[in-house]
């Protein structure tokens, strides 16, 4: 609060940190999201063929937007990590409270914000794993990462990755609109029904990629 | 013994308590206000439809001043109020309504132009001056001469006592809440504070004070039908009578509202009448217009409730398993107006009856309401009988309602009076200085600490304090309710008598340790009982009809005799209160004369004996 | 109706040493209109006169009886057994402190929250008893009620995640009340003052959106709404100073 418990000095001016920490923690999340669908139209090129996503691939490296992009979305990717973290209580009483609070009230917001902390948890590992070894290893083609996958470790670990980024992505969207205060009280249930709706067809996009990718024929 | 010194002790903090409490907390004196429940809470929160004040800014209400409302709640009162406190009143309560407004109660405000309004059932236009745009506007309430009642939609009580708290919080108005004040501190003559009970530990503090405030509102939860709040108990007329040398004025004095729900007594707002809610009977007919042609549903409060109940005798009442009802209208108004301007009422139906207002009906019938009698005092708010105690708000007889308070009075009353009395009691607190006495204080500590350690162990008896209180509710509506004759107030008051001495008997049947809700209700069951003998015995002495006093057996008001306001006091161990009479008025701004509804015939003051 | 409910509750007297937090069991036959006030008033009457929970007004406008019913919080006297499973179980509220059973002490928490965040309107001007009121336009009079009918319940507190992890968090019945001062006129607080009151993580960039608050209201205040709005203007408050003029509008 404005008002120091202590009075041995002056009161301590309230700084405007939190706000732009909240800006931040915004922003990233949502340029993540912009980046996530990009990087879905990516992936999924290799539906309608190889020769698709290499020359979209190609295209970003050409362009250089790879080289600069990549590194972009991963500082993205640390500070967001790092500002929502500050959310997700650490000790054990307090991820107990809202547990048991989410489990009492069977609220669904609730629960989709735990949603939202586990699988950021999720992501922060294997999307760090996966930002490596795809970022230390251009360029994209789409040869490569069919090999990748159909070494049967990678498609497994996608199989995870996937939904965790895409529910986690389809929250935060929901979140941002509605913290904001971006869409009213009747609003809400239509977006809310909406984002499930995206969520679900992303993940349905990404798992048909994964077996595109799995049964791609090496050359 | 625990012990807290104050300038100024306030035992309620509802609109009464507080805006006192502001006033003397303005003037740097230090404030406690003691409260059942979180000052929030206090059932002033309750008050939906609106305070009178004549600011005649509204089309309706234009060409309204104090005399006009003054008339007004002088006729209310049926000539029964004190006209000196009546002016004072009526003359304050637009500075008090203004006063809240600068304080930040948001009034609904005067739209100009055209404006569509409803009166008996039927819409009509006005037209709102641009003059007075964003002024603030005012409703119709029943028994007034002209549109009066300033609202925020309908709740206007919740609104500024919201505002005043933020007040009080601003002042640092100390308020301690889950407190019950148990025992006046006196000795005889000069009031010292107050022994309360804590209703989170059971702890027993001793609140010394040198100015002490009785706010604790009404008493209508002697009555198993009430509209009031369940901590309205009377708590704070209890600690004033068990001192035996304050007085309580009119206690027989008890108004019904006409619209409680059924079965669970929730009031709806006068407002929906107000605006043109019409009252029907079992065949659907609307019968209040012939009874009272010219004001139909909006006659005065005891007028309609006595109608509707004479209705229901008559065998028109629908029958449920809960008693006989009638039903309110209010389907006409249109789902926007309902909505809207009586969201509560649309809530409190939908909630609480599974009603829809909207297409439905809503049964209703004549629900004990408010308490025009409490802690006598003059004009000041000075309680009679002991220096240094004073009362405002519903737990007063001030007295400026009389035998009938106008609908949107008493909330005014509440803010007018803190005022007023705040002003007083300011003086005093600076004119005065008190002594305390260290045995009266260690007495009244002792006798409650002496009281409770019986209770617990059953030492008078071991009577249930709940099967006692039923016993006095059955008894009490059956005798005092709303027709009162001879025979039935004969029987009520004898059965009241043997109820005191089972009261007397009560123990637990727990172990009282902390909070215990059985011992809170068994240290004031004794004190209710003796609340509800003063309203039946006051109304069995006094043989006239008179505002809500109404007797079948003396249907005439009689001002040649009873012109007069009964004082109770209660002296310890009696089974009964001892009763004075004292003038109602003893200035005459207006005469008295006929109330111009209602009926009745009237004995004059100099008609022959 | 005939149906018999089972009533879980949840039981402790701390200032007896010799109880323990546990659940009882009550068993009652169902009225017609039965509400959880007629319930709990017959147990205690008829089965446990040591039963302690609040009521007030009875009738949904006082805020005292709100507890945790089914998991939810809310009004008991709101509550129609009729709408209820033949077992209802419930808890107090938490975040506040427990009284005993089914009462906590709410009016500790919220006299706090008043000093807090300086609930009341702050204006240098002195009244004028002799002076007519100062106009106030009819719409935003009624704008103002709408987030003044908060009943101080404690609900939207009991349901937060927030609030429960993080006892410092101002709760969504603070933040509506600021917003209620913000529409007034009257306050003459400035945007900084009320940025310095909950321009931080113990208020409204603390709020995490879980929304609880808003689905739980008893009086459907319109909580999202007037968190979103408040966000909005605390973070544009912030960075004021560093956006383009035609970004400073107020959206
Ligand atoms: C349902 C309803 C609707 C109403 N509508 C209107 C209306 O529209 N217009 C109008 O003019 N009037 C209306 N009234 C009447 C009006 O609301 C009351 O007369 C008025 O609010 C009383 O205010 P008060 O401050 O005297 O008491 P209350 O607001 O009742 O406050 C009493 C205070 O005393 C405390 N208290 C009680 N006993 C003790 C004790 N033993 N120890 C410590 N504290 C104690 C309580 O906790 C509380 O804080 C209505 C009344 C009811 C019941
Ligand atoms: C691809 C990667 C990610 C994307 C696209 C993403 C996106 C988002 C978005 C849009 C939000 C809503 C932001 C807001 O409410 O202000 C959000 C919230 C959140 N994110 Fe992420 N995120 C990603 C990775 C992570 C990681 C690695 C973590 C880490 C630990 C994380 C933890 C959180 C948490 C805890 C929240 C909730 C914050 C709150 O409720 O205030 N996210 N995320
Ligand atoms: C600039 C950064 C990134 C690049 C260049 C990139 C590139 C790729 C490529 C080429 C693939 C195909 C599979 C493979 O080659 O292994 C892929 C798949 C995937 N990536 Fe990324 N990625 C980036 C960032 C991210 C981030 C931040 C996340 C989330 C945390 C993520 C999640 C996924 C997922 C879930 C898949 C599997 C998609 C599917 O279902 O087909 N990626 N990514
Ligand atoms: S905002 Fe709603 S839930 Fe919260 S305290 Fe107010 S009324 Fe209760
Ligand atoms: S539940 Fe809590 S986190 Fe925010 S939206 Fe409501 S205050
Ligand atoms: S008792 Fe007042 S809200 Fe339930």
């Amino acid at each position: 609060m404005s008002v120091p418990t202590t009075a041995t000095h002056e009161g301590l001016p309230v700084g405007k940190l939190s706000a732009y920490l909240d800006w931040a923690q915004m922003l990233t999340g949502a340029a993540l999201i912009l980046f996530m669908w990009s990087h879905l139209i990516l992936v999924s090129s290799i539906l309608l063929g190889p020769g698709v996503m290499n020359g979209l691939a190609w295209f970003f490296e050409a362009t250089y937007m790879a080289q600069v992009g990549g590194p972009l979305i991963f500082l993205c990717f640390l500070v967001h990590f790092v500002l929502a973290a500050r959310k997700i209580p650490f000790n054990t009483a307090q991820q107990r409270v809202m547990l048991a609070n989410a489990k009492r009230l069977r609220h669904p917001d609730t629960w989709l914000w735990i949603v939202q902390a586990v699988t950021a948890m999720g992501i922060l590992i294997m999307g760090a794993i996966h930002l490596w070894v795809v970022l230390t290893n251009l360029p994209i083609t789409a040869e490569k990462s069919a090999a990748r996958i159909q070494t049967g470790f990678w498609f497994v670990f996608y199989l995870f990755l996937l939904p965790m980024v895409e529910l986690h992505v389809g929250i935060g969207f929901y979140r941002i609109l509605v913290k904001w205060g971006f869409v009213d009280r009747p609003g809400r249930w239509t977006l809310k029904k909406k984002e499930n709706l995206l969520t679900a067809v992303f993940i349905g996009i990404g798992l048909l990629s994964l077996l595109r990718y799995y049964f791609l024929p090496l050359k | 013994m625990k012990i807290i010194q104050t300038d100024l002790l306030c035992i309620g903090a509802g609109l009464a308590g507080e805006r006192v409490a502001i006033e003397a907390a303005d003037n740097g004196f230090s404030v406690i206000c003691l409260s059942i429940v979180p000052a929030r809470r206090s059932h002033s929160s309750a008050a939906q439809g609106g305070m009178q004040a004549a600011l005649g800014n509204s089309a309706m209400g234009e060409g309204d001043s104090p005399d006009v409302h003054f008339a007004d709640t002088v006729k209310g009162s049926d000539w029964g109020c004190d006209q000196e406190v009546a002016r004072l009143f009526v003359d304050a309560a637009p500075i008090a309504m203004r006063q809240m407004a600068f304080w930040g109660v948001p009034w609904n405000r005067v739209v100009p132009g055209e404006q569509t309004y409803y009166k008996g059932g039927k819409p009509f236009t006005a037209f709102e001056k641009p003059e007075n745009e964003g002024l603030i506007h005012s409703r119709n309430f029943g028994g007034t001469a002209k549109w009066r009642t300033c609202y925020t939609s309908d709740g206007t009580g919740h609104c500024v006592l919201y505002t005043l708290d933020n007040r009080a919080a601003q002042m640092g108005v100390n308020v301690v809440d889950k407190v019950e004040a148990i025992a006046l501190i006196h000795d005889g003559d000069v009031c010292m504070g107050a022994i309360a009970r804590c209703l989170k530990t059971g702890e027993l503090t001793a609140y010394l004070a040198r100015a002490t405030l009785v706010a604790t509102g009404g008493f209508g939860r002697i009555y198993r039908e009430s509209t009031n709040a369940v901590i309205c108990d009377g708590g704070g007329l209890i600690t004033a009578l068990d001192t035996g040398v304050v007085s309580l004025g009119n206690m027989e004095a008890v108004q019904f509202h006409p619209t409680g729900i059924v079965p669970t007594d929730i009031l709806v707002t006068e407002g929906c009448r107000g605006d043109g809610g019409t009252l029907l009977d079992k065949n659907e007919y609307r019968f209040m217009p012939d009874y009272e042609p010219d004001k139909a549903e909006l006659a005065s409060r005891d007028v309609v409730s006595r109608r509707m109940t004479e209705h229901m005798r008559k065998g028109l009442g629908v029958s449920s398993p809960y008693g006989d009802h009638l039903w309110l209208d209010i389907r006409h108004l249109g789902e926007h107006h309902i909505r809207t301007k009586l969201r509560e009422v649309d809530e409190i139906c939908q909630s609480f009856l599974g009603v829809d207002p909207v297409h439905q009906l809503i049964p209703v019938r004549p629900t004990q309401h408010y308490s025009m009698g409490g802690v006598r005092t003059n004009k000041d708010g000075a309680a009679y009988g002991l220096k240094g105690l004073f009362s405002a708000g519903e737990s007063a007889c001030w007295d400026m309602h009389g035998f009938n308070r106008l609908g949107g009075n008493s909330l005014a009353e509440t803010v007018v009076a803190g005022m007023i009395i705040g002003g007083k009691i300011v003086e005093f607190l600076k004119g005065t200085e008190t002594t305390f006495s260290t045995g009266a204080v260690r007495d009244a500590m002792n006798k409650q600490t002496s009281r409770i350690a019986d209770l617990v162990a059953c030492k008078h008896g071991s009577e249930n304090p709940y099967v006692v209180r039923n016993a006095m509710f059955d008894s009490i509506m059956k005798g005092a309710g709303i027709f009162r004759n001879g025979k039935d107030l004969e029987k009520c008051v004898a059965e009241l008598q043997e109820i005191l001495g089972r009261a007397r008997k009560v123990g637990l049947r727990s172990n009282g340790k902390g909070a215990n809700p059985e011992l809170t209700m068994a240290l004031k069951i004794e004190g209710m009982v003796k609340l509800a003998l003063c309203v039946a015995y006051g109304a069995l002495k006094r043989t006239e009809s008179r505002g809500a006093h109404t007797r079948e057996d003396f249907p005439e008001r009689n001002d040649r005799d009873w012109l007069t306001r009964t004082l109770a006091t209660w002296t310890e161990g009696a089974d009964l209160p001892t009763l004075n009479y004292e003038p109602a008025t003893h200035t005459f701004e207006m005469p008295p004369g006929d109330r111009g509804y209602g009926g009745g015939k009237i004995i004059s003051m100099d008609a022959p004996k | 109706m005939g149906r018999t409910l089972t009533f879980n509750i949840f039981r402790y007297n701390p200032s007896d040493p010799a109880s323990a937090p546990h659940m009882d069991k009550f068993t009652l036959d169902e009225t017609e209109r039965m509400t959880l006030f007629i319930a709990l008033n017959r147990i205690r009457e008829e089965l446990d006169p040591t039963l302690m929970f609040d009521f007030c007004c009875r009738a949904g406008i006082c805020g005292a009886c709100a507890m945790v019913i089914n998991g939810r919080p809310g009004l008991a006297c709101h509550t129609k057994t009729k709408e209820m499973p033949d077992e209802i179980t419930l808890m107090p509220l938490p975040v506040f402190k427990l009284v005993g059973d089914l009462s906590v002490d709410t009016g500790v928490w919220f006299r706090t929250m008043y000093q807090k965040i300086e609930s009341w309107v702050h204006t240098d001007k002195k009244f004028d008893p002799t002076a007519q009121e100062e106009r106030m336009d009819n719409g935003l009079a009624e704008q103002i009620y709408e987030l003044d009918r908060c009943i101080e319940c404690g609900c939207c507190v009991g349901a937060c995640g927030t609030a429960l992890m993080r006892e410092d968090f101002l709760g969504a019945v603070a933040l509506n009340r600021l917003a209620r001062f913000i529409l007034d006129p009257r306050d003459q607080r400035t945007e900084k003052d009320y940025f310095d009151v909950v321009g931080t993580d113990e208020g409204i960039f603390g709020c995490m959106g879980l929304l609880a608050c808003e689905d739980v209201c008893p009086k459907q205040i319109p909580l999202q709404e007037q968190l979103g709005k408040l966000r909005r203007k605390m973070a544009l408050a912030a960075v004021k100073n560093i956006l383009p003029k035609f970004l400073k509008k107020d959206f």
